[in-house]
């Protein structure tokens, strides 16, 4: 699929403007600090599934109430107008066609992308939140309406410890505070199960793709992902019996959860462990890359897990979805820089930005658009 | 920043829920236009509703005297008690005219975020009612909860539940379901799943 036209309206540092979008690559040049990621980041925007860089109220240009979003999306053989109205604290709207829809994250089944930047870079040698957050982004790209779920996730998270901090330190004291205490027990058992099912479910379907793109880079070796918790029993997948096993796990953590007042187990603390096989010793063991990776290889295993969710979304959902490659040519080595070049030239479109287009060494870009505060031109 | 009264009106009408500043200097500025007799009546209504609505002493609804409409009439069903959130929802559920029992208003629901725990709400009242008294009510014999379908209702659902359980009173939620004339194919996973799982029998 492709964007072929973007207005956009008070979003970022863009008062009113609009671009034509091509097929294949486009090239977003200006200097730092103009808004050229801005430009990505509302592309990313048009799925209704938020920003990768931050809440909604920083997509609103300061002053405005509201950002708004237009775009003409070409998928397959269909011409779909998809607008979004970016309302902090009022909910977002969205209209498919002009109909409005229940929810923006419908426009996730029209409209779809992956964002690349320099965070996702150091995925690997980043912080656990971050591989965390990749996985839940997946889980949603897959299956918008698990949006839902997300969300209701991170509210009773953030109740439990409201509570948690609100707890009266003597023991005894509170029978009405424990009682509740195991009122949010029941749902963050309930939901955190059902959250980690789903990353798991996701984790084994990214697996293959994101091997096989490092295969291909690395010229041999493997690339293994696997899901670290402290209470979650390895292969488990089974909703009940990650419930009970969170459940137990509760339990076990109950006096230290009120000693450092926070919770301590569940979801929000598992990561996801890259491991690597060397192409020189395919017999050997796989080793966490984190630990025992160069920076270059966590950047191509990096690269290899970006590229396979593009790979796993285009083949779940039969369109490619758009490329966003946020400043990420400029961080690499020449050969690993060739070698993404080779994997964008099979993209049905990709949006990149770049400070010195100069050095990219990319050929057959369709489109290049430049960015000077907050304006955007054709540069060709 | 405008002459004294205007923006003490300006000030008191940003603190409304749902009203920004430009909202507030918008109706305030309606009011400087509108006629007299029209402030009046508005500024009337609300030192009204101050001085003479208050909460029924049974059930926590609005009232304008000691008990509200529904613990004065004799031909609702006493043996079932409702309990809401908030007294609007009681609105909303008597528009549906399928429900003819009595209500319980919580005022509000169970959220560590803002400071609410189940001592801040009517929850002592409601076992109250549910012992048996000498007065000549039958007893209770079913407490429908209809706390909000999200996460705060959920957990006073269940907060209720595990209190009412050892009563012998039957305890029921209300079903959520899928809205009626939305597209199932909008429909989110949590919903549907909820839906599936409250699934009803279609066969006699
Ligand atoms: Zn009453």
């Amino acid at each position: 699929m492709r964007v072929a036209t973007l207005a956009l309206e008070d979003f970022r540092n863009f008062v009113r403007q609009q671009t034509g979008l091509g097929a294949g690559i486009n090239l977003i040049v200006g200097r730092n600090a103009q808004g050229k990621t801005n430009l990505l980041e509302a592309v990313h925007c048009l799925s209704g599934l938020g920003s990768p860089r931050g809440p909604d109220h920083m997509l609103v240009r300061s002053g405005a109430e509201r950002a708004v979003l237009h775009a003409d999306v070409v998928r397959g053989p269909r011409h779909v107008r998809v607008d979004l109205e970016i309302r902090p604290g009022r909910g977002n709207r969205a209209l498919l066609n002009g109909n409005p829809v229940p929810s923006p994250r419908a426009l996730a089944e029209v409209c779809s992308s992956v964002f690349f930047g320099p965070d996702e870079l150091s995925l690997v040698k980043g912080s656990p939140e971050g591989r965390r957050r990749f996985l839940d982004d997946l889980v949603v790209g897959l299956r918008p309406a698990r949006e839902t779920l997300r969300r209701e996730w991170e509210r009773i998270l953030r109740q439990r410890n409201a509570l948690l901090r609100s707890m009266p330190r003597e023991r005894g004291a509170a029978a009405t505070a424990t009682a509740t205490l195991e009122v949010w027990d029941e749902a963050l058992c309930r939901v955190g199960a059902e959250l980690t099912a789903a990353r798991l479910e996701v984790l084994a379907e990214l697996a293959p793709y994101a091997a096989k793109r490092y295969e291909a880079v690395a010229g041999g070796g493997r690339l293994e992902l696997a899901y670290a918790s402290t209470w979650a029993p390895a292969g488990e997948g089974n909703v009940a019996a990650l419930q009970s096993a969170l459940q137990s796990a509760l339990q076990e953590a109950r006096e230290r959860e009120l000693e450092r007042r926070v919770s301590l187990v569940g979801p929000q603390r598992d990561d996801v462990v890259v491991m690597l096989v060397s192409a020189g010793d395919p017999a050997g063991e796989a080793r966490d890359a984190r630990a025992y990776a160069s920076q270059g290889d966590q950047r191509t295993c990096a690269l290899a897990l970006k590229l396979g969710e593009h790979d796993l979304l285009s083949d779940a959902t039969g369109e490619q979805p758009v490329l966003l490659l946020d400043d990420v040519f400029s961080e690499l080595d020449p050969a690993r820089r060739r070698w993404l070049g080779g994997a964008v030239a099979a993209v049905d479109q990709t949006v990149l930005t770049s400070a010195e287009p100069d050095a990219l060494d990319i050929g057959g870009v369709a489109r290049v658009i430049e960015v000077r505060a907050g304006e955007l031109r054709d540069a060709q | 920043m405008f002459a004294g009264p205007l923006q003490d009106l300006i000030d008191e009408l940003s603190k409304l829920p749902g009203i920004g500043p430009k909202s507030a200097q918008r109706v305030a500025f309606h009011l400087l236009k509108a006629p007299a007799d029209d402030a009046a009546a508005l500024a009337r209504a609300i030192v009204e509703v101050k001085d003479k609505v208050r909460l029924c002493r049974t059930c926590f609804n609005v009232s304008d005297q000691e008990l509200c409409e529904y613990c004065r009439d004799p031909r609702r069903d006493a043996t079932v008690i409702c309990a809401v959130q908030e007294p609007p929802d009681i609105v909303a559920i008597e528009r549906t005219r399928e429900y003819r029992g009595l209500y319980h208003v919580l005022q509000g629901a169970i959220s560590p975020i803002e400071g609410v725990g189940p001592d801040d709400l009517r929850i002592s009242e409601l076992l109250s009612r549910l012992r048996p008294t000498a007065e000549d009510r039958p007893p209770v014999e079913e407490v429908i909860v209809a706390t909000s379908p999200n996460v705060e209702g959920d957990a006073t659902a269940l907060y209720l539940a595990r209190l009412l359980q050892p009563l012998g009173v039957k305890i029921t939620r209300l079903a959520s379901g899928l809205p009626v004339g939305g597209d199932l194919e909008y429909a989110d996973e949590v919903t549907l799943g909820r839906a599936l799982v409250g699934r009803r029998s279609l066969s006699a």
